[in-house]
């Protein structure tokens, strides 16, 4: 069992990867020598050489594109955006190629590719270089999207991503890449579309994503010393989206609150709450809610910024109003 | 450069049958036999035959949504494709993609593309693949002038070169992106001219003159496999049709579009063919019946085929 | 009297005379792209550069007070673009034609240039741009610049300085019989005797049976080149000659060239970078007058180092040198006379 940081599982599972396949290789701004804009990709150049960790022009279609063409061609790339927000300059190239290939070609190709993003906000980065935007990715079909919240999910769930015959966009959320968490000696492979029960709990249950997970464990600690004992799910990915471990939960609970750190409307919380109340709404004691950022862009000013990021206090709040 | 006898009549063929399979096509929009829409590759033959024919068959394109013509010349089976834009479940791609998608990797196509400038970043991506394994392949992408204006067109031009990929640039420039003609859409007229910011060779060639076409490709694909970079060359054509069948083309005036079909490039094969003796008038109407034949029974695969059930619809989103 | 604002010429020049010239711009939107960018070392000769080349033209004709330029209508439309960024007074006259882009434009804007009486025709192209302006034109000066892959026939100047040669030329202040001469040419003939096409370089024949890119860039398939001129210091096939002669443009004879595997071997750069062994079998000197007829059918006849002429299967051609090439203003000696006349003295 080793203490490593969020973003070290992210690098491990990158180069052992690499280590296992010769196919596997690294493109993205700044991704060589300089080992990412965060850091995540430090040391894989001097180990496996520019070749095979290709810094690349600020061209995020190509680059994006290029991944997309070289999976076509049997590699498996995987491609880092340096922050997600920059997806917009290379949307097409993921969502209407990448995406769609496998299906309109009728079955006969995969695209065996790796989009890596951090996204979050929390540094003062701003309306560019803050958004969450998992939703977008998680409307189209042919697209895996994974979320982790834990070194041992970024270390498992990236092994999958790479080995997965689908183009697979990977959120990181950048305020967690310095935690530090368990990793098991034996971790391995999380296969997509588990949801882990990060907290068992009989009165509500509370799906949160990403970086929100930590906040509804706090929300968990805050609500059981008030006598509510909370169920906490971390779905991992959103697609495939594990509903049925969320039912199976809020069957127990009869409650649901959803969290994530994206803008409320559309969010990926909306797609849960109108799976669960299409599902089972005989089930629910309460209304469902949502929580999650305001319907406006990242600020940057401090204490902007913190009004607009939802936390822990949202959550307990949002708990107290369905079962008042 | 010599042009072997068989690599002229492997030329004409193959552009005699775009032309047939075209114009059978036309036939059957107009007829009402098909659903979705086509947009035609006829008058534009001789680009995809020539550049085609200076590929083998591990090398890769990417196509457009013109793509008919790249499909055929990169050596595509008519009956899958009659198939798929019959929107069979025999078709190649089990009817999910239709006209614009149809793809065959197997043969190295990476797809026609609905998308202008889709497939620039793709075959980058080829391109990259093959320099990444140190294979003897390169990757072709037919765009348009339409396309050469995309910033996806822009950075695949930019990454190739900057990377020296085995990656060669056939720009098909027919002088409109649907109605809007090239002089109000750029600055420049041709589209070679874009080259020289990408430090790589830019041509110019007739794209009516299927010789001159296969020359200039066999010319970049030689260059792309010795290591030297990408090429852009510009084969200057025009399409007979409209964007798609059931334009109107009231931008256009008949004159230019009767003087582009008086240089018709398979005729003007035809002709160097039988001048030279390579083949004779009798050899040229077999292998056009043969075709023909071809044809008809591609035709009659399509028709007789099953259409899609409506539970197909689930399959191979995931593979 | 008028005068053009701007214009700084002398009393020496005949004001009336400059403001009834016109000349003539023939650019060439397509020179300098063909297939010889990938298989040899060519530039992309891009058309805005030759809109700056035509700018600088015209400064030299304003200068000179010359306000009139007739220019062939071209779909990268050169000559107008350069005036609009300049913001001329130069009116300009499209020659009366539809472009069809190809190189019969060339031809035909220079003889609707020599119908409507132009005192000088610039020429901005290769050698195969000049070549189709004389079909269309024998009798006005013309003024070709370089803006082609193998330029041996067309100068390699400042653009500046052609404006106001061209200028001069045209305007009369300096006269042809002083600022220029005829060059010889070669004439493809038909058996029947009829001129077929014409070379200003080269003629070379090609084995091959197919037009294709036009250009040529090896020599495998070339068994014989006719050249008008040569150099050790040229591009293209008159290069190969060049390495045995030296022909200047003024004099009246050519050289016949038969090339093969044995014979003596020369190195030649036959197009931009690509350096060649070339081996000569016979070589001839060629008077004025003189025809050889071509044995090779079929055969394609490359003109200017451009694939051009087919010869199909049972015709024949024959190579004739002639002195009735076009008359070409020599810049430097134009400018020399300005020098002698004064004519820039203020």
């Amino acid at each position: 069992m080793a203490q490593k940081t969020y973003m070290q599982a992210l690098n491990d599972a990158l180069r052992e990867e690499m280590e296992r396949d010769p196919n596997v290789l690294i493109i993205g701004e700044d991704v060589g020598q300089f080992g990412g804009c965060f850091g995540v990709t430090k040391g894989l150049f001097d180990q496996f050489g520019e070749k095979r960790v290709r810094d690349t022009p600020i061209t995020e279609s190509a680059i994006v594109g290029a991944a997309t063409g070289a999976a076509a061609a049997g590699l498996r790339p995987v491609c880092e955006l340096m922050f997600v927000d920059f997806i917009g300059v290379s949307m097409d190239q993921l969502f209407n190629q990448a995406a769609k290939m496998r299906y309109m070609f009728g079955g006969k190709t995969t695209i065996p590719m790796v989009l890596r993003a951090p996204q979050g906000a929390g540094i003062g980065a701003a309306a560019q270089h803050s958004q969450s935007l998992e939703s977008w990715f998680m409307h189209i079909p042919g697209l895996k999207v994974a979320m982790p919240a834990t070194p041992e999910d970024a270390y498992g769930l990236l092994l999958t991503a790479i080995r997965d015959d689908n183009p697979v966009v990977f959120l990181e959320h950048k305020v967690l890449y310095g935690v530090e968490g368990e990793v098991p000696d034996n971790a391995g492979a999380i296969p997509f579309g588990q949801a882990k029960i990060c907290r068992e709990g009989t009165d509500v249950t509370i799906v949160a994503l990403s970086k929100m997970v930590y906040s509804a464990l706090e929300a968990a600690e805050t609500l059981a010393a008030k006598g509510i004992n909370a169920e906490v799910i971390d779905p991992r990915t959103v697609s495939p989206l594990d509903m049925d471990t969320i039912i199976e939960s809020v069957k127990k609970t009869h409650s649901l609150v959803v969290a994530h750190e994206a803008v409320k409307t559309g969010g990926a919380g909306a797609e849960i709450a109108a799976q669960v109340a299409e599902e089972i709404i005989d089930y629910l004691d309460t209304p469902i809610m949502r929580v999650g950022a305001p319907f406006t862009p990242v600020p940057f000013s401090p204490p902007l910024e913190e009004a607009f990021i939802p936390g822990a206090e949202d959550i307990v709040a949002a708990v107290e109003q369905i079962r008042s | 450069m010599t042009i072997s006898k068989k690599k002229m009549i492997e030329m004409y063929t193959t552009m005699y049958r775009i032309r047939q399979f075209e114009s059978k096509l036309q036939e059957f929009f107009a007829a009402s036999k098909i659903p979705g829409f086509v947009h035609l590759y006829l008058g534009e033959e001789a680009v995809a035959a020539g550049a085609c024919a200076a590929l083998n068959k591990e090398d890769y394109i990417t196509s457009t949504h013109r793509g008919h013509g790249h499909l055929i010349a990169k050596g595509g089976d008519l009956k899958l494709m009659m198939a798929e834009i019959f929107g069979k479940s025999t078709g190649y791609c089990k009817g999910k993609g239709g006209s614009m998608h149809i793809a065959d990797v197997d043969l190295g196509i990476l797809g026609a593309n609905g998308i202008v400038g889709g497939g620039g970043p793709i075959a980058t991506g080829a391109g990259m693949a093959i320099q990444y394994r140190g294979e003897d392949r390169v990757a072709v992408c037919f765009f348009g002038d339409g396309a050469s204006n995309q910033g996806t067109t822009q950075e695949a031009l930019n990454l190739a070169s900057a990377w020296e990929l085995p990656v060669v640039f056939v720009n098909e420039n027919n002088g409109y992106g649907i109605s809007c003609p090239i002089s109000k859409s750029m600055a420049i007229t041709d589209i070679a001219d874009r080259a020289a910011g990408y430090d790589m060779p830019g041509v110019i060639v007739d794209g009516n003159d299927v010789t001159a076409v296969y020359e200039a490709i066999t010319a970049a694909v030689a260059r792309a496999r010795k290591g030297e970079g990408p090429s852009l060359v510009e084969c200057k054509t025009y399409r007979w049709r409209g964007h798609f069948e059931g334009d109107a083309c009231t931008y256009r005036e008949k004159d230019e579009v009767d003087e582009w079909i008086k240089k018709d490039p398979i005729p003007r094969c035809a002709q160097k063919m039988l001048d030279e003796g390579i083949l004779t008038e009798k050899e040229l109407d077999a292998l056009h019946a043969k075709i023909d034949t071809e044809l008809q029974e591609a035709i009659t695969f399509a028709e007789e085929s099953p259409l899609p059930e409506p539970a197909d619809l689930f399959e191979d989103v995931y593979a | 009297m008028l005068l053009p604002a701007g214009s700084r010429f002398s009393l020496k020049h005949n004001i009336l005379s400059i403001l009834m010239t016109t000349v003539g711009i023939i650019a060439n939107p397509i020179s300098g792209k063909d297939i010889r960018r990938l298989v040899a070392h060519g530039s992309v000769f891009d058309n805005q550069e030759k809109v700056r080349i035509v700018r600088r033209i015209m400064m030299g004709l304003s200068s000179l007070g010359v306000q009139r330029v007739m220019f062939m209508p071209d779909y990268y439309a050169i000559v107008p673009r350069a005036q609009k960024g300049i913001h001329s007074n130069i009116e300009l006259i499209s020659a009366p034609m539809c472009a069809d882009n190809s190189q019969d434009d060339s031809t035909k804007a220079a003889r609707l240039m020599a119908e409507a009486g132009v005192g000088c025709i610039f020429v901005l192209g290769g050698d195969g741009t000049s070549r189709a302006v004389t079909k269309g034109n024998a009798t006005i000066p013309i003024l070709p610049i370089s803006t082609g892959t193998n330029n041996v026939f067309p100068f390699m100047i400042e653009a500046t300085i052609a404006g106001l040669a061209g200028g001069l030329i045209a305007s009369g202040q300096v006269s042809p019989e002083q600022g220029c001469f005829r060059p010889t040419c070669l004439e493809i003939l038909n058996e029947d005797g009829s001129v077929r096409d014409i070379a200003l370089v080269d003629a070379a024949v090609h084995t091959d049976t197919y037009i294709g890119s036009k250009a040529i860039w090896s020599l495998d398939q070339v068994s014989q080149i006719f050249l008008t001129r040569c150099r050790p210091d040229t591009i293209g096939l008159s290069a190969i000659g060049g390495q045995l002669h030296t022909i200047s443009p003024r004099e009246l004879q050519g050289l016949h060239l038969t090339l093969g595997t044995v014979g003596t071997t020369f190195t030649a750069p036959i197009a931009p970078g690509l350096i060649e062994p070339a081996t000569v079998t016979e070589e001839a000197r060629m008077k004025v007058g003189d025809t050889i007829f071509i044995k090779e059918s079929p055969c394609v006849i490359a003109l200017d180092g451009e694939r051009e002429v087919e010869v199909r299967r049972g015709e024949h051609v024959s190579v004739r040198l002639s002195a009735q090439g076009p008359l070409v203003v020599d810049v430097s000696q134009v400018m020399a006379t300005a020098q002698q006349d004064k004519l820039f003295m203020h």
